[in-house]
């Protein structure tokens, strides 16, 4: 029982992880209609931004943090205008060719910088953890799933109660309606952008304590976090967060049950076990309403 | 001076012409109608007032300011409100989160865009009892009340109507219709495009027919309505021959 409860503990830690980055799928999908495939890019990004500022220049760890999530934001503005806007006419396939353009780029000038060489970064706290009786939860695990938990909430007030967060609802169901109501549809999708960056920064940096820091991790992280946004049914937020948290149990129960070598391979096992019996999704049936 | 005027407008979806060279005026307090078979150019006509197509050529004026070639979230501040055809409800937001929306273009109180809100509740009561439903859910008849409600809350000067009976079941089409009189008795100026040709000249002051992005003919609903030819051709004498096949 206490080995369960300590799997899924880990689990819903790592799973919180694709979650963000999962998110930053649907927001972007949900805002453009195209799917970035830089989102995990965003992610390694904040990994090394942490990296830099904290290991190399040696500044506190809440300095690397703000400093990381104000270069993300930036970052995403700049992705936006130079990845997305240019092509915002055209149909879904140059805009996602156009990121995987961008997301090629990133990796292999992260590569020319930094070299091949994985790093690490330590975690947030010295603090170990928390025991209750033969279960450890771990700080960096349990900051991953509190500040997931937080920016879940943030989101979710963010978009149900807010005017702004309603006028980037309107935005990502009906753009030229939207613009007809005055509407300020290129700073929305802006908006969307550099949040969604953000999001994915924060994932790098809560990840990058518990796996190497490496230019290989946006794509790891993005292969699952893609997986989750479509078992959770893609396009919704809460599907997002749901698959997210699936993939990370079943990875970790995987890992410890049946093999370890073939961790990486369970998420896909999932994501093809829905795709055969449940291919639009746990919460896939609303969207077909709402489409 | 009138205070829309359309001068030899030209338009076109890639290379196929949709408009060439449309002469149109609106006067302050006027409902004015644009009639004409599916194709005439109609839509395209209101498309290029509120600033969603580019006109190729010739100026759109209002109030006295050149407009034409603005962008759509411009045009709307200043006080022309499109409601487009298929009535566009956003699907996944409330009734009364659609309505709130429709004031975007003003920089006014949450408070008082929540009485605004309240005051289109008093305008369109069918649809208070479903403020909190999602848009999707709605029937046609209520999302066009939506739509139309969203429009208003733009506080327009002139509020241009594409299609507002399409779909419709003929009562809740004259249900529309009366509020559609009742917006210009307050004082907001209406462009209606209809299809419908009967139901909008009762309501219009003066009508335009179009053929293929040319004006045919124009004048008050009683010249039109009785002009054999006009009647044949574009309105709706093809689609009453039509419907009594099908039946």
């Amino acid at each position: 029982m206490a080995i369960i409860l300590q799997l899924l503990f880990t689990g819903l830690g790592i799973g919180a992880v694709y979650a963000l980055v999962a998110l930053g799928f649907v927001l972007i999908y949900r805002a453009t209609n195209v799917v970035n495939f830089a989102q995990g890019q965003f992610a390694m990004l904040g990994g090394y931004c942490m990296v830099i500022t904290t290991v190399d220049l040696g500044l506190p760890y809440w300095l690397g943090i703000i400093i990381s999530l104000v270069v993300m934001a930036l970052f995403g503005a700049i992705f936006n205008l130079g990845v997305y806007y240019p092509l915002r006419h055209r149909s879904f396939l140059p805009v996602v060719i156009s990121t995987i353009g961008a997301s090629i780029l990133i990796t292999n000038l992260v590569l020319a910088i930094y070299g091949p060489e994985p790093t690490t970064l330590p975690g947030m706290t010295d603090y170990p953890g928390i025991s209750f009786g033969a279960v450890f939860l771990d700080a960096q695990y349990l900051v991953i799933i509190a500040t997931t938990l937080a920016l879940v909430l943030l989101q979710y007030v963010f978009f149900e109660h807010t005017m702004i967060g309603k006028k980037m609802q309107a935005v990502s169901q009906d753009k030229e309606m939207a613009s007809l109501l005055g509407i300020n549809v290129t700073g929305m999708i802006m908006l969307t952008f550099t949040y969604s960056a953000v999001l994915g920064g924060i994932a790098g940096i809560l990840v990058a304590p518990i796996l190497f820091v490496s230019v290989g991790l946006g794509a790891q992280i993005a292969l699952k976090a893609f997986a989750a946004s479509i078992i959770g049914g893609f396009g919704d937020v809460p599907g997002a967060i749901v698959g997210g948290l699936l993939i990370g149990v079943a990875e970790t129960l995987g890992a410890f049950y049946i093999s370890v070598p073939y961790k990486d391979a369970f998420a896909f096992v999932l994501l093809f076990a829905f795709l055969l019996i449940r291919p639009q999704g746990i919460f896939g049936e609303k969207i077909a309403q709402k489409a | 001076m009138p205070l829309l005027e359309l001068s030899g407008l030209t338009a076109a979806y890639g290379a196929v012409a949709a408009l060439s060279g449309l002469d149109l005026a609106v006067a302050e307090g006027e409902i004015v109608t644009l009639l004409g078979a599916n194709g005439a150019g109609k839509s395209t006509t209101l498309r290029c007032i509120s600033g969603l197509l580019s006109p190729t050529g010739g100026e759109i004026r209002f109030a006295g300011q050149v407009i034409s070639g603005l962008h759509a979230e411009r045009v709307v501040r200043l006080g022309i409100a499109h409601v487009p055809e298929g009535r566009r409800v956003f699907p996944g937001l409330t009734v009364r989160e659609n309505i709130l929306l429709g004031a975007s273009n003003r920089r006014s109180a949450r408070a008082a865009l929540a009485r605004d809100a309240e005051e289109m509740f008093a305008l369109f009561p069918d649809l208070e009892r479903f403020a909190d439903t999602l848009g999707w859910m709605l029937s046609g008849g209520q999302q066009q009340m939506v739509a139309l409600a969203r429009g208003l809350m733009a506080r327009p000067r002139l509020l241009l109507l594409d299609e507002p009976s399409l779909g419709l079941a003929p009562l809740i089409v004259q249900q529309v219709f009366r509020i559609i009189a009742r917006i210009r008795e307050s004082g907001t100026t209406v462009l209606l495009v209809e299809q419908n040709a009967r139901i909008a000249l009762a309501i219009a002051d003066r009508g335009y027919v179009l053929e293929t992005g040319r004006l045919v003919v124009a004048g008050k609903p009683d010249a039109l309505w009785n002009n054999e030819d006009v009647r044949a051709a574009y309105l709706g004498g093809k689609r009453l021959s039509e419907e009594s096949r099908t039946r």
